[in-house]
């Protein structure tokens, strides 16, 4: 019986003729990438707005409460342009997005691109601080575990991040603070430094959080790139490598890795919506005023405008980081990840 | 039964982690009842209290019994992640079966729509939807189940796929089965075994979820205990006492590692019967 693999790629014309560098696999690849954003991107900010009609949440019972009267209720729709059909609100939301505005907070009034624009660095920093965690420590380990396969370093690693990727996001923080906030007082407990303010005491603020974050990644990372590179250490050319007489450090740093690292680097593709939205927890549990802050604070007081441009914005810069990625790897490798 | 007592079989570990999970489910059903205290009872002179005999697992901030509060608050966890499974399993699996038989254009708005719910970020997504739908447990749970959800359409597109393209689907196929008979008889057989060991993953994956939910205050109105949001109480108080996260965060992690552990036995106890499986799980 032939297996037939769950999602096969279209057309495997990049895995075919990996040296052939043509423009249209790299065309097939920012189309196939766009037609995903574009439905990513309408189904969940349709569906979101369809549900916070359906919800029939308004800005008076928010700003307002109990004490709120119909004509409150009135005015304040109309203040907010919620008495026009709901086609044409979803269709000004989305031309609004594009030139920058999202409304304003049915709580503060804030306009909440700003509170966005606020938020937004500090989310950054922890995201760049976790992916370069993820990466100098995933590679580390991954090289580290191939080179030294079978033996007590390698399962230590491979034990190291099996714990690190079953361990949940709220678990590990809170051991970090316990260990590198209280008993080693290393890091502050909680609590974010702009640049600006002091360079280093913003590095320092984005240690733990940004190291928390990395845990799934770097651990996925690890393994993937473990995997790869024996895979590419048993081929033949490093055979011929070695019998040229070049030495082992040469051999895997310059001919095995760059190969290698293909699959490890489609991993990080798979973790970027985790290191973008996934922050929330690591924001709350640090007190750092992002983006994923931001919504879980607007999202318990009901301010459906911050939330729903916070999840637009998110999704912008996962589509983003997504299309950019894949075009690297289709670059680098000629290693297609998987359509699907 | 039979798979049960297959799976007890296979080792140590998994007879571990399935009496741990008989542990959580009593739990899920009997938990409040069998609580040694009133979880919501405050006490603020007896307040971040080290383990006692009055209090076997200590006191929280107001003084509440720690035990009685991961008791009282596992059938709100345990049952929501349940609830949120059995959702994406619905949601998911039926439409990946079909997928594999629908026409072209069919198949490809499938697939975009599974990518878009891939990409959406896990947390924030629940949060949203919890924002619009009205901030409660069942609204939290129904987001879960909608995230989960892609993870069971692909394993039951991916086993559809393997059954639908080999040769004895045709020869029943030429034999004269209905479409109904070869969905009922072959592909089912082929799907089911890979759905269960799917759903147990999910479940922890839920659970871990609904944990973190609950941590942010999403589900949930304080008062009310959930594993989650003793966590997040117990943050606020990392200085007077530090080993206040142990015990809900155990509760949590060994649950998910029990769900697992016992997803991996499954999947090698039914693996016989699903000749080429695919280890595939869903992830939070």
């Amino acid at each position: 019986m032939t297996i037939v693999t769950a999602e096969a790629p279209p057309a495997p014309a990049i895995g075919a003729e990996p040296r052939v560098r043509s423009a249209v696999p790299v065309l097939r690849t920012v189309l196939a990438t766009l037609a995903t954003a574009v439905a990513v991107f309408l189904l969940a900010t349709f569906a979101t707005f369809a549900l916070g009609a359906a919800s029939g949440s308004n800005p008076a019972a928010v700003a307002l409460g109990e004490v709120a009267t119909q004509a409150d209720i009135d005015r304040l729709n109309h203040q907010f342009g919620l008495d026009r059909p709901f086609l044409v609100r979803y269709l000004d939301w989305i031309a609004g997005a594009v030139t920058g505005q999202l409304g304003t907070s049915w709580f503060t009034g804030i306009p909440v691109a700003d509170s966005i624009a606020q938020a937004f660095p500090v989310s950054l920093s922890i995201a760049a601080g976790a992916t370069i965690i993820a990466l100098v420590g995933g590679f580390a380990g991954g090289v580290l575990a191939a080179v030294t396969r079978g033996g007590v370093v390698d399962r230590l690693i491979t034990l190291l991040s099996t714990v690190a990727a079953t361990v949940p996001a709220f678990v590990a923080a809170i051991g970090l603070i316990l260990l590198f906030a209280y008993a080693i007082p290393l890091f502050p407990v909680a609590g974010y430094t702009p640049p600006d303010k002091s360079v280093g005491a913003w590095l320092l603020c984005l240690v733990l959080p940004s190291a928390a974050l990395s845990l799934d990644a770097g651990a996925d990372i690890a393994r993937q790139l473990r995997t790869s590179l024996v895979g590419t250490l048993g081929e033949n050319f490093i055979v011929g490598a070695r019998v040229h007489g070049l030495g082992p450090a040469r051999i895997v740093f310059r001919h095995a890795l760059p190969i290698a690292s293909g699959p490890a680097l489609s991993t990080l593709g798979v973790h970027a919506p985790r290191l973008v939205g996934g922050a929330v927890i690591t924001e709350v549990i640090f007190g750092m005023p992002g983006l994923g802050q931001l919504a879980n604070r607007s999202a318990l007081q009901g301010d459906v405008p911050v939330v729903q441009g916070v999840l637009l914005v998110t999704i912008a810069v996962i589509v983003a980081v997504g299309a950019v990625l894949n075009l690297v790897i289709s670059r680098a490798g000629g290693t297609e990840r998987s359509a699907a | 039964m039979n798979t049960v007592s297959r799976l007890w079989r296979s080792g140590w570990t998994v007879r571990l982690a399935l009496l741990i999970l008989l542990a959580v489910a009593t739990l899920a059903v009997a938990g409040p009842a069998i609580a040694p205290q009133d979880p919501l009872a405050q006490d603020a002179a007896s307040a971040l209290q080290e383990p006692s005999w009055a209090h076997l697992l200590g006191t929280d901030y107001l003084g509440r019994d720690v035990l009685s509060r991961l008791f009282a608050g596992a059938p709100a966890s345990l049952l929501s992640a349940l609830a949120a499974a059995a959702i994406g399993l619905v949601l998911g699996a039926l439409p990946g079966a079909l997928s594999a038989f629908v026409p072209r254009v069919g198949e490809w708005l499938a697939l975009r729509v599974v990518d878009a719910l891939l990409a959406l970020p896990f947390i924030l997504f629940a949060i949203v939807f919890a924002a619009l739908l009205g901030n409660g447990l069942p609204q939290a749970t129904l987001a879960i189940g909608i995230l989960v959800a892609p993870g069971f359409f692909r394993i039951a597109r991916a086993a559809t796929l393997r059954v639908r393209d080999s040769p004895y689907i045709d020869a029943a196929t030429y034999l004269g089965a209905s479409a109904w008979w070869v969905l009922s008889r072959h592909v089912w057989r082929q799907v089911a075994p890979n759905l269960v060991v799917a759903a147990v993953s999910a479940l922890g994956g839920a659970l871990l979820a609904v944990a973190s939910l609950t941590f942010l205050g999403i589900g949930v109105q304080p008062p009310a205990p959930t594993w989650g949001g003793m966590l997040s109480s117990d943050l606020g108080y990392l200085g007077q006492r530090p080993w206040g996260p142990l015990a809900p965060a155990l509760a949590i992690v060994v649950t998910v590692g029990a769900l697992n552990v016992v997803a991996d036995a499954a999947r090698d106890v039914l693996g016989a019967d699903a000749p080429a499986r695919q280890k595939e799980a869903v992830r939070v």
